[in-house]
């Protein structure tokens, strides 16, 4: 059968050859002569698009060969601890600071000053340099104004408008132990009322009015925005872009007595292959020009840099009532925040 | 290996059928291509005899089994049991039972369980059904083995309870579907009396197809030959054997040779005379051999006794010379070269001393009272 | 789950879960061992070696990690903590629930496929095992756009608002992924059930029904446990659904998932994956070596004609009605997969658009279907060979240790991805070491060489070669074990005799595990959500992603995307393959019917 005996070897060199086709070029190449050089690979914690414009837009400025891997801030971390002796990233862009926070813990991320930071208000920068703010997302509530016709009641405007009895089974969130805007959430009840039991009061509340606790912290957007449920607790930019893709029916509201937000950051991974590629990329990151990207692409996040152009779009910062958010502690009690919301919220019954 | 006694008892009372088919034709196949598997076949059996279907594959035997348990329907002819057309009758609800030549033992079910199948159908009272299966068990010398399941037993046991099986439903009619093809050949020797003896004692009509003649010899009270979907000859086996209806009859059972002959004259009933091997005889022969144009005579190869030539003889007439000699012990094989072509010839319980070798010159010789004048095909 | 070529003729050729068929006349045939030439036994030396790789290493990994500190605790609250057992029984519910409905399904189907004459059967065929091509998400997005709370049948149809997330929808979607496998496992028995014991039983007195229920129900037992065995763990073991449609419905999958990325908490993820990993293991272990040899088809004797179909009302209409109902389901939800993708955001704005291919055919989404395309394409032909390598092992070389390689290589399968997708992320990531000296580089993450294509066509390969490795040992006992010893007295070694005598017998066999191996390739995605990198963008992670993001549109078009090349490509292997010239196995077979 010498046919099959070439097929099959054919087949299989063929497998080699493609396994290489298939990635092309990783190696890096050492940094040489002026100027940042190589390549980057880059955790980006912002949507899809966003991480692709970032990435392509630096390369082309810089011609450093940038590339990304889109995960989330709970994947991100575990991935940086997991590659901790030989890391497969050198710098960390977009997602809530809290990840931040933990991985600065555990030793994952490198301390940098970037010149431009200073141009950063000092309430969107790590003290010790670990990581700088880039954007913010205010927590707000989305909702489908039609649905919100059928059951006869107004956008929500405080937190105590979401117990109303007409939303049963009418709200999404997400689960504070994935979805770093549940746990925002969560957060900003502690912080609005004042202590934890204060704050896990208010959840069981609300839980009898809401559908479910999903996985993903946009998908309460998207439950809204399908018409599955009226309201929806997302960050105000995401509500508003489901509302460009085609979800006409969203509106956007906040609570007058006070929301929380979140700090989207960049930071140094500990160890990073191309130093000097990677702090170059986090300068870049922090100027107007680059945090400008984001409204190309759909994503309207509020940006730091007191510089970077503001559309309609977003939220205007000073007509919202921002609670004071206490970042550091919020990363500290996560475990046990959220380890109480399982057993406590998550798993009664709904009356 | 029966008890035969216990299988009398259970037969009981059930009067055997007496079958009848009626140009019963089977074509297979749509508009383009068809087969004529089964071909206008008339038949009766009587009650209580035992008939076997005999031909080659392909001869539609096996589909005239068929038909008649059910399993396939004829496409012209009928199908009468004791005076009813089984037309409309499904093979579930015709008082016969078959037995298969894969068995067909129910392999999740204890052999007793296997017996007890049809009875169970049947809602008769548990007691009755109990007694009624170690009857046939019994019979069939399987009490032993009643728990067992069927892949712990041999062939011959499989076969056994398929055959138990089938009894124990009491029906007008047996069929056989080559049930002892599987099995090694003592055994099949063994069990083909076992189960001539049984349906003897039993008087169930029977209807047995195979494709071993020495089976159909063996069991049949009448064996019916198939070719090509038609009956050539039904018949007792002696009949077919030194009557056969045709050419290829003779020549399907047992061995024949076929001689070049030219008829002379038919002489009265039954009769004629021909010229054959250089010598006119008078034979027997077949009624369509009578008038027919073409004619050839059968002898079978024990028939023909050889006797010494002087050497270096022609090959003239009844003058044959050796052309290869086999001793198998109890008999001798000749081939013999003769003017008309090469011939069988079989010598029993040869005189080893008188045992021709090769190149032998011989002369033949047969009784004409063996021989059979038949109508070249 | 197996596919074969997608015609019923081949549906014998690999059914999952068929174990070793007795031998006829109830012996199992006893095969003489050669004694082994050097050659054979270096191949079990690589085989094995390549196995332990492969499989074990990430699976010890992840085992060690699950009982030190972090994981310990997390076993330990398994037992204390209700919300962890709340997640078990979750877990146990969901696998029962599927089994039992999946298995029902697939017999409805096979038995509509063996025993009724209608028109369609070909196509009934290709229908039942359409879910077996298609990513794991196109039938929960699908589900959500058409039952879920405003779902286009639920609520604009119907106007009923359902929750499809949780259990219901688990349930539903589960079920149809998963009922093709149940669907070839008792196709293959009812089709090797022998028709003379219908006959029998008829020529007994036996109605139709009567047959139904007390002979070919009862021989079916073992397919009918074996299905829902395998059926339990394939839901059990799932994580895609788990993460779109969950809702509060926790299971064990997505806990472990939870817990790596969620939690930061590997350890605890590897203790998830552990107690997922024992009832898996041990299902699995029953179905293939307790249920799977009691299969009693067929001892007797030499099974002869063929079973008659039914064309009766009564045996027809009710039966073809609930499977018309099924497949017009099936066809409604794929229906909707393709769909979806040329329109906006199907159900809520249905105008009709290119975006969403757009944006496929360009960039990412270029990128993702050019490298998993290619990746799968390269484990394809590695996991074939090496599947018929095991089995070939097993059925003809190996006496002792047969049974210990099988289970080897069926561990890839039987292991959820979950599990191996964690292991993989452990072992592989850096390089391994050894008293300071380079063993081997990371072949995982972003820092691996060939930037961790090696980790995922391992993946592929270990995940896809036991289907392979199951055709290919149900097709070798088929031949008569006299052949392997003719090639041997005649002078050739082990693998000579593989090569030139066996191969070409089990061809549709290996073929049927090639198809199989290219489309579980494309549509796996447990494991690789854990080892994706910047230079290997997988589609299925990519559609996690899409429908992660509310981007449904994009995500049906990926989904059709997919189904097509899985598609395109069978089509053309099932050519080439015959166009190669070859024999049939059915010339091998031992016994040569008179």
């Amino acid at each position: 059968m010498q046919q099959r005996r070439t097929i099959v070897s054919v087949l299989g060199a063929s497998a080699l050859v493609l396994t290489l086709a298939a990635c092309g070029s990783s190696e890096a190449d050492t940094a040489d002569g002026d100027g940042p050089s190589g390549s980057l690979t880059i955790a980006c914690g912002a949507m899809e698009d966003l991480c692709q414009a970032w990435t392509s837009a630096f390369t082309e400025a810089t011609g450093v060969q940038t590339s990304f891997v889109r995960l989330s801030s709970g994947e991100t971390v575990a991935r940086l601890e997991a590659a901790r002796s030989a890391p497969e990233f050198d710098v960390w862009h977009g997602g809530p600071v809290d990840g931040f926070g933990a991985a600065k813990e555990q030793e994952l991320l490198a301390s940098y000053e970037s010149p431009n930071a200073e141009e950063i208000p000092a309430e969107y920068r790590d003290d010790e340099g670990y990581w700088t703010g880039v954007y913010l997302g205010v927590l707000g509530f989305c909702s489908n104004e039609s649905i919100l016709d059928n059951l006869g009641v107004d956008a929500p405007t405080s937190w105590d408008d979401l117990l109303a009895p007409e939303l049963s089974g009418q709200v999404s969130t997400a689960h504070p132990s994935t979805s770093g805007t549940a746990f925002t959430t969560l957060w900003t009840q502690v912080e609005r009322l004042g202590g934890e039991d204060a704050a896990f009061d208010y959840m069981s509340q609300l839980h009898t009015n809401v559908l479910q606790y999903s996985k993903s912290g946009t998908a309460p957007g998207q439950h809204a925005g399908r018409g599955e449920v009226a309201v929806g607790l997302v960050f105000a930019h995401d509500c508003v872009k489901y509302r460009e893709e085609g979800m006409t029916d969203l509106v956007v509201s906040f609570p007058e007595d006070g929301t929380g937000y979140e700090i989207g950051g960049v930071a140094l991974v500990a160890g990073s292959g191309n130093e000097e590629a990677a702090q170059a990329y986090i300068d870049w990151a922090l100027t107007p020009e680059a945090q400008n990207i984001g409204t190309t692409v759909g994503s309207y996040q509020a940006l730091t840099h007191p510089d970077a152009q503001v559309d309609d779009r977003m939220v205007q910062l000073d007509s919202v009532n921002l609670v004071d958010y206490d970042f550091a502690e919020a990363a500290a009690q996560k475990p046990t925040l959220t380890a109480r919301f399982d057993a406590e919220i998550a798993s009664q019954p709904r009356d | 290996m029966t008890d035969l006694a216990a299988a009398e008892e259970l037969a009981g009372t059930t009067a055997a059928g007496r079958l009848a088919l009626a140009d019963v034709t089977k074509v297979f196949g749509s508009n383009g291509e068809q087969v004529r598997a089964v071909d206008g076949v008339d038949l009766t059996i009587e009650p209580g005899e035992f008939v076997t279907l005999l031909g080659p594959s392909g001869c539609g035997k096996t589909t005239t089994l068929r038909m008649i348990a059910g399993f396939e329907s004829p496409s012209s002819g009928r199908i009468v049991l004791d005076g009813s057309d089984m037309i409309s009758v499904p093979p579930n609800r015709r008082p016969m039972a078959m037995v298969f030549q894969s068995y067909a033992l129910f392999p999740h079910l204890t052999v007793r369980q296997n017996v007890a199948y049809g009875l169970n159908l049947r809602k008769l009272p548990a007691a009755q059904i109990e007694e009624e299966v170690s009857l046939a068990l019994t019979s069939m010398n399987l009490l032993k083995l009643a728990d067992r399941a069927p892949n712990q037993l041999s062939g011959g046991q499989q076969q056994r309870v398929a055959l138990a099986r089938a009894m124990v439903m009491k029906p007008k009619v047996l069929l056989f579907d080559e049930p002892l093809s599987n099995l090694d050949a003592k055994l099949r020797e063994q069990m083909r009396l076992e189960i001539r003896r049984l349906q003897r004692r039993l008087g169930i009509t029977s209807v047995y197809v195979t494709h071993d003649q020495s089976e159909a010899m063996a069991m049949s009270d009448r064996i019916i030959v198939m070719n090509g979907g038609r009956i050539e000859q039904a018949a007792p086996p002696d009949e077919i054997y030194r009557r056969p209806a045709s050419v290829f009859v003779a020549d399907f059972i047992g061995r024949a040779n076929f001689l070049p002959a030219t008829r002379v004259e038919s002489t009265g009933a039954g009769t004629a005379r021909v010229q054959v091997l250089g010598e006119t005889v008078e034979v027997p022969a077949h009624p369509d051999a009578l008038t027919a144009d073409d004619v050839v005579l059968m002898v079978r190869p024990e028939s023909i006794t050889l006797t010494a030539a002087p050497a270096g003889g022609e090959i003239r007439g009844r003058h044959g010379k050796v052309v290869a000699a086999v001793f198998y012990g109890e008999h001798v094989e000749y081939e013999l070269e003769t003017e008309t072509g090469n011939i069988l010839v079989v010598a029993s319980d040869p005189d080893v001393d008188a045992i021709f070798a090769e190149g032998a010159d011989v002369s033949l010789q047969f009784a004409s009272d063996r021989a059979w004048l038949l109508r070249q095909p | 789950m197996a596919v074969t070529g997608l015609a019923p003729g081949a549906a014998g050729a690999a059914p999952p879960a068929a174990g070793a068929p007795t031998g006829r006349r109830g012996r199992v045939p006893v095969r003489t061992v050669v004694r082994q030439d050097p050659v054979t036994l270096a191949l079990v030396v690589v085989v094995v070696a390549i196995l332990v790789v492969l499989v074990v290493l990430p699976l010890a990994t992840v085992l060690v990690r699950a009982v030190s500190g972090a994981g310990a605790e997390v076993l330990i609250s398994m037992v204390t903590s209700a919300v962890n057992r709340k997640i078990i029984l979750n877990t146990v519910i969901l696998g029962v629930v599927v089994g039992l409905t999946g298995t029902v399904v697939g017999f409805l189907f096979a038995y509509a496929q063996a025993r009724l004459k209608f028109r369609g059967k070909r196509l009934l065929h290709v229908i039942a095992l359409i879910p077996i091509v298609s990513p794991p998400f196109a039938v929960a997005t699908a589900s959500i756009t058409l039952f879920g709370r405003n779902g286009i049948i639920s609520n604009q149809l119907l106007g009923q608002p359902w929750n499809i997330y949780g259990l219901p929808g688990l349930w539903l979607v589960l079920s149809i992924s998963f009922f093709p496998v149940a669907y070839m496992n008792l196709l293959g028995m009812l089709r090797s059930l022998d028709p003379s014991m219908d006959e029998a039983a008829q020529s007994l007195g036996a109605s139709k029904w009567h047959i139904f229920r007390t002979v070919t129900l009862p021989m079916l037992i073992p397919g009918f446990a074996s299905s829902f065995l395998l059926l339990f763990v394939e839901a059990i073991a799932d994580l895609a659904n788990p993460l779109v449609l969950g809702g509060d419905f926790t299971v064990l999958a997505s806990r472990a998932y939870i817990a790596v990325t969620g939690e930061y908490n590997v350890p605890a993820g590897s203790a998830y994956s552990l107690v997922l990993l024992l009832p898996a293991v041990t299902v699995f272990l029953v179905q293939r070596y307790w249920v799977a040899q009691r299969s009693t088809v067929s001892v007797t004797g030499k099974p002869s004609g063929r079973v008659e179909l039914l064309r009766g009302f009564w045996g027809r209409v009710p039966l073809l009605t609930v499977v018309g109902l099924i497949t017009a389901l099936i066809l409604t939800i794929y229906g909707t997969v393709v769909v979806g993708g040329f329109v906006q955001l199907l159900g809520v704005n249905n105008t009709p658009t290119l975006a969403h291919y757009q944006y496929l055919l360009s960039g990412i989404g270029n990128d993702a279907i050019i490298d998993t395309t290619l990746l799968a394409l390269a484990a394809m032909p590695i996991a074939g060979v090496l599947g018929m390598l095991v089995a070939w092992l097993v059925v003809q070389r190996l006496r002792r240790g047969r049974g210990l390689l099988d289970f080897l290589g069926m561990l890839g399968l039987a292991v959820p991805g979950t599990v191996i997708g964690i292991g993989y992320a452990i072992t592989f990531n850096t390089p391994l070491e050894i008293g300071g000296v380079r063993l081997m580089p990371a072949l995982a993450g972003g820092g691996a060489v060939f930037g961790g294509a090696i980790a995922i066509v391992m993946v592929f390969v270990a995940r896809s070669m036991p289907a392979g490795q199951r055709s290919g040992v149900a097709a070798l006992q088929q031949i008569d074990p006299a052949i392997d010893e003719a090639s041997t007295s005649l002078g050739a070694s082990g693998l000579e005799t593989f090569r030139r005598v066996t191969l070409p017998l089990i061809r549709p066999a290996f073929l049927a595990g090639l198809t199989y191996a290219f489309a579980r390739s494309m549509t796996t995605v447990s494991p690789i959500i854990f080892i994706t990198t910047p230079h290997t963008r997988i589609m299925t992670s990519q559609i996690l992603s899409e429908v992660d993001a509310g981007r449904f549109g994009n995500a049906f078009a990926f989904c059709t995307m997919l189904i097509v090349i899985v598609l395109v490509v069978m089509g053309l292997l099932n050519l080439l393959i015959r166009l190669l010239p070859g024999a049939t196995p059915a010339m091998a077979t031992k016994e040569i019917s008179a």
